[in-house]
């Protein structure tokens, strides 16, 4: 092992030197995730302090100077018209999405989990949506969706004699948006799930085929059970980013028609009305909301690479 | 006989699947071709037969910053990659190496990806202002780089610990330095998956749309920011947007083929191997 003991020419020993210490073996692991560690401490410690500080305070930027007002943030905040709704707005379609994504997922990756000719071909057109920006994909979708020259309008009137739909109106807007966002996402599940369906062992599904089970039978008591910790991890993700809904609501509503997500109205608040006070205290509330989530995660990441067991 | 007609179904099944996941894409192209009539024609035959136009990529070359925005975004993206993978390589080579901090510090870097971004935002936008980094390319790397970095680390964490420890001490038996072994040994293993964790981070800049809204306006403003606004004040015109969103989307397309062996790893911060 090297030693970075720095001695004279003389041999006699000198005073290390700075980069003597960060290179030592003790304290290279150090030296190698200091950076890290000074970026998370800047972009997460300094805004999570920031918004703990201004839930106590009023603060309207060029406004007026911020005022201590004790918990009056979080009582107006409760109160506040939309909050609620704008949580059970994200709620609505954060399930939405999942039940839409994991049933349709999955039917498609039960589809292409055998090997086939021209796979990677399907692979490579199905993963497109995914890495589309988000913003655009919206604005597409806007366009499709739309009532009167709208692609999807167009076909259920002039080919299915079918009634218009107002896909952005209050009753449908949150059923287009897990339309789309659904849209964009069912490959990663699907992907995931073909993944994990490819990789399960033989044996146990010539076993129940050679007992006489059934196709459903076997999906339910055999693949199920063997895919779910790879459902947790797509559920928990998925969550965690559906959490965060708000540029497929910039590129259509603009949280308009009952679709405003929690983010939407932090984005509101703080940046159109500068409500600093009111802003931090929504979310210092979505920030524990999903802190609880990042800890589940956590371990079923953890112990799917094997860090823990 | 009845393993042809299974087959048949399953390529019908197929192209369906497909046309469906990729339908909305060709559609920004179709549109992008389409004379402005054509767009906000409720003919039937119009959504597939009209003739093709070059009206709207003339109007965003014309009208719009589109190439400026074009080169914010290209400038921005390459940027915070550099930044990113600059300093993730080295954090993960040492959570995997030593595991330093025992999980606890992997776990803070996986909550940054969890950490709402608009949260983050609100303190910087005052900060960035009073530091005059907003609307400029330096702050909105910043804002990419913190947005990819706990991504990028996790991922590359997963690559690394691929590369047995034995490997390293074997070197180190044979004399060799800790700079030597990084340099002859663990960088030419690492590499392959650097470029992967790369590409994905310089997609995700590229499409990364909260901060540049917020932190960019005209000097520094990308490529989705510019799209954002043609959602005008009385309508919003579908043409010169597919145009320039389809001039927008042809990297990632690119990226796509790269990426397709890696998107499931990639995307599930390296739990699941595809």
């Amino acid at each position: 092992m090297t030693t970075y003991a720095a001695t004279t020419e003389t041999g006699m020993p000198r005073r290390k030197s700075f980069w003597d210490i960060i290179l030592s073996e003790r304290y290279f692991k150090w030296t190698l995730i200091v950076p890290l560690l000074i970026t998370l401490a800047a972009f997460m410690l300094y805004p999570t302090f920031y918004s703990l500080y201004y839930v106590f305070m009023r603060f309207v930027p060029l406004k007026e100077a911020s005022v201590f007002v004790g918990l009056d943030n979080l009582r107006f905040v409760l109160h506040h018209p939309h909050f609620l709704g704008d949580m059970a707005n994200t709620f609505a379609v954060l399930v939405g999405c999942l039940i839409v994504e994991l049933v349709l997922g999955m039917l498609i990756a039960l589809l292409f989990s055998r090997e086939f000719r021209g796979q990677n071909l399907i692979r490579g057109l199905c993963l497109l949506p995914l890495l589309m920006s988000p913003l655009i994909m919206s604005m597409v979708w806007g366009y499709l969706l739309q009532f009167d020259y709208g692609f999807m309008n167009q076909i259920l009137s002039k080919v299915l004699q079918l009634p218009k739909v107002v896909w952005w109106g209050p009753t449908m807007a949150k059923v287009s948006v897990i339309l789309l966002t659904s849209w964009q996402w069912t490959p990663f599940t699907v992907f995931v799930l073909v993944a994990g369906l490819r990789s399960l062992p033989k044996d146990a599904f010539e076993a129940a085929r050679v007992d006489g089970a059934g196709a459903w039978y076997t999906f339910r008591r055999l693949t199920l059970p063997m895919l779910s910790p790879l459902i947790v991890i797509i559920v928990m993700l998925r969550s965690m980013w559906l959490m965060r809904l708000f540029d497929p609501l910039y590129g259509t509503t603009r949280g308009g028609a009952g679709t405003e997500s929690v983010d939407y109205l932090l984005y509101r608040t703080a940046f159109s009305y500068f409500d600093i006070g009111q802003a931090c205290t929504i979310a210092i509330i979505a920030l524990f909301l999903t802190l609880i989530f990042s800890f589940i995660l956590y371990r079923q990441l953890m112990h799917a690479l094997g860090v823990i067991k | 006989m009845k393993i042809r007609v299974t087959t048949v179904l399953f390529w019908i099944a197929t192209v369906v699947i497909v046309l469906g996941f990729i339908f909305p894409i060709l559609w920004i192209f179709l549109t992008a071709f389409k004379a402005r009539a054509d767009i906000l024609s409720t003919e039937f035959s119009k959504l597939l037969i009209f003739s093709p136009t070059l009206d709207n990529f003339r109007y965003v070359f014309a009208w719009t910053l589109f190439p400026k925005e074009l080169l914010n975004t290209f400038i921005i993206t390459v940027g915070s990659t550099i930044l990113v993978m600059l300093f993730s390589l080295p954090a993960a080579y040492s959570f995997a190496r030593w595991n330093t901090g025992e999980g606890h510090l992997l776990f803070i870097t996986i909550s940054t990806r969890m950490f709402p971004g608009i949260v983050a935002a609100i303190p910087f936008f005052f900060a960035f202002k009073a530091a005059g980094l907003s609307d400029t390319h330096i702050g909105v790397i910043l804002l990419q780089y913190y947005f990819n970095i706990s991504f990028a680390t996790f991922l590359m964490y997963g690559f690394f610990r691929e590369i047995s420890i034995e490997l390293e001490q074997a070197a180190m038996v044979d004399g060799y330095g800790r700079m030597d072994i990084l340099r002859r040994i663990i960088f030419p293993l690492i590499a392959p998956g650097a470029a992967i964790v790369a590409v994905f981070c310089l997609v995700f800049t590229w499409n990364e749309f909260l901060f540049s809204l917020l932190f960019t306006h005209h000097v520094a403003r990308t490529l989705s920011v510019g799209l954002s606004l043609f959602w005008g004040s009385l309508e919003i015109q579908w043409g010169p947007m597919c145009a320039a969103g389809a001039m927008a989307v042809v990297p990632t397309l690119v990226a796509a083929w790269f990426m397709q062996r890696y998107i499931v790893r990639g995307l599930t911060f390296g739990a699941v191997k595809g």
